[in-house]
């Protein structure tokens, strides 16, 4: 049980921005996808150090990304 | 290494590890990524084994991906932090003894210059605090004194965070650690001084707040050491452990650093000021031969 990253897709890609990517420590996690202008995270290689989190809703008030508990697939 | 050796043989495509399938063909390797395109290639560190929400990590994520040539560079580090995530990566990695990073890169320096002649290979050194002005404090400053072609990047988190907290030269006086309960009683050393007192051409002191201006300050630090001498980057990268800050404040610390002590400051002698003034006009980008 740990908390993960998950970025709002439909309001991500409303705004032309990646910051929260430049920001990311872990390499090849949260990562953009050019052609549809959003970022999306590797969960099972996020830390949960909510860089991304503090990037996104205090420095550019935007809120797309979210801490969320990661449940486990069978 | 080089780029003919990072290529897969035609028709081993199929059997290769599908991650080294990837960095051949969405990785750095032959092309030039901008920093600003992070998260769209893949990345020269797979993945690495250091904190969560660590600043260091941030750091090194970003000094691989504007790495000027990944193929044609080899790095060195030693004991600490950092070590754990160099050595993750798809670039040739040296680890030296404790102390004798910049001693072993100048050997291998003009042991390279000799063996490829007809190329550039970068040699990057990326210690702590603890490897460069501490432990290595003699080696690094004759490295410098004898003007070895390489750069010096150090990854400064002002504590001896392996090992439990001991406090370092560069951590700021009067703070309390782990291992140092009764504050430290001397000022934090002046690095970038020292640097371009002992004849460093290219100086930096940054805090990795903008990765736009991080990448052009460590691009600018490989390149000038390409033909004019030693250069030093000196670069603020918390210890979230050590220092007890909140994984999701450390950029917000880093900001706050960046406001104080850890403004961006740049120096380069007059020779490497009109090379990149040349380079930036030439509107390509090429390399100028000097």
């Amino acid at each position: 049980m740990y908390y993960v990253a998950e970025t709002k897709v439909d309001k991500c890609s409303t705004y032309k921005c990646n910051q929260c990517v430049l920001f990311c420590p872990e390499p090849n996690t949260l990562m953009f996808l050019k052609e549809k202008n959003f970022a999306y995270v590797n969960q099972a290689r996020c830390k949960g150090c909510a860089i991304c989190v503090y990037v996104c809703g205090d420095l550019l008030k935007r809120n797309c990304v979210e801490m969320v508990m990661a449940t486990v697939s069978e | 290494m080089g780029l003919e050796y990072v290529r897969i043989t035609t028709g081993f495509e199929d059997y290769m590890p599908k991650d080294y399938v990837d960095l051949v063909k969405y990785g750095q390797f032959g092309k030039d990524y901008d920093i600003q395109e992070l998260g769209t290639f893949k990345e020269l560190v797979e993945e690495h084994p250091m904190c969560a929400g660590c600043f260091m990590a941030y750091f090194i994520r970003v000094f691989y991906a504007s790495l000027p040539k990944p193929e044609d560079t080899i790095v060195i580090g030693t004991a600490g932090c950092a070590r754990l995530q160099l050595s993750q990566a798809a670039v040739p990695f040296i680890y030296g003894n404790y102390g004798d990073t910049n001693a072993v890169a100048s050997g291998l320096k003009r042991a390279l210059e000799i063996r490829f002649p007809d190329k550039v290979k970068d040699v990057v050194v990326v210690a702590g605090d603890g490897g460069l002005m501490d432990i290595g404090f003699g080696m690094t400053m004759h490295s410098w004194f004898r003007r070895e072609r390489f750069t010096t990047i150090m990854v400064d988190n002002e504590v001896y965070g392996n090992t439990g907290g001991q406090e370092s030269g560069m951590s700021p006086k009067g703070v309390q650690l782990k291992m140092a309960p009764k504050g430290k009683k001397f000022d934090k050393i002046n690095a970038v001084e020292l640097a371009k007192a002992a004849g460093c051409v290219y100086v930096a002191r940054i805090s990795p707040t903008n990765p736009k201006r991080l990448a052009k300050t460590i691009k600018r630090a490989i390149i000038a050491a390409r033909h004019f001498g030693p250069t030093f980057i000196h670069a603020y990268t918390s210890c979230n452990i050590e220092y007890s800050i909140p994984t999701e404040k450390v950029l917000e610390d880093a900001r706050n650093r960046e406001k104080k002590d850890f403004t961006f400051y740049e120096w380069m002698s007059d020779d490497v000021k009109n090379y990149f003034e040349q380079i930036e006009s030439n509107k390509e980008g090429q390399e100028v031969k000097v």
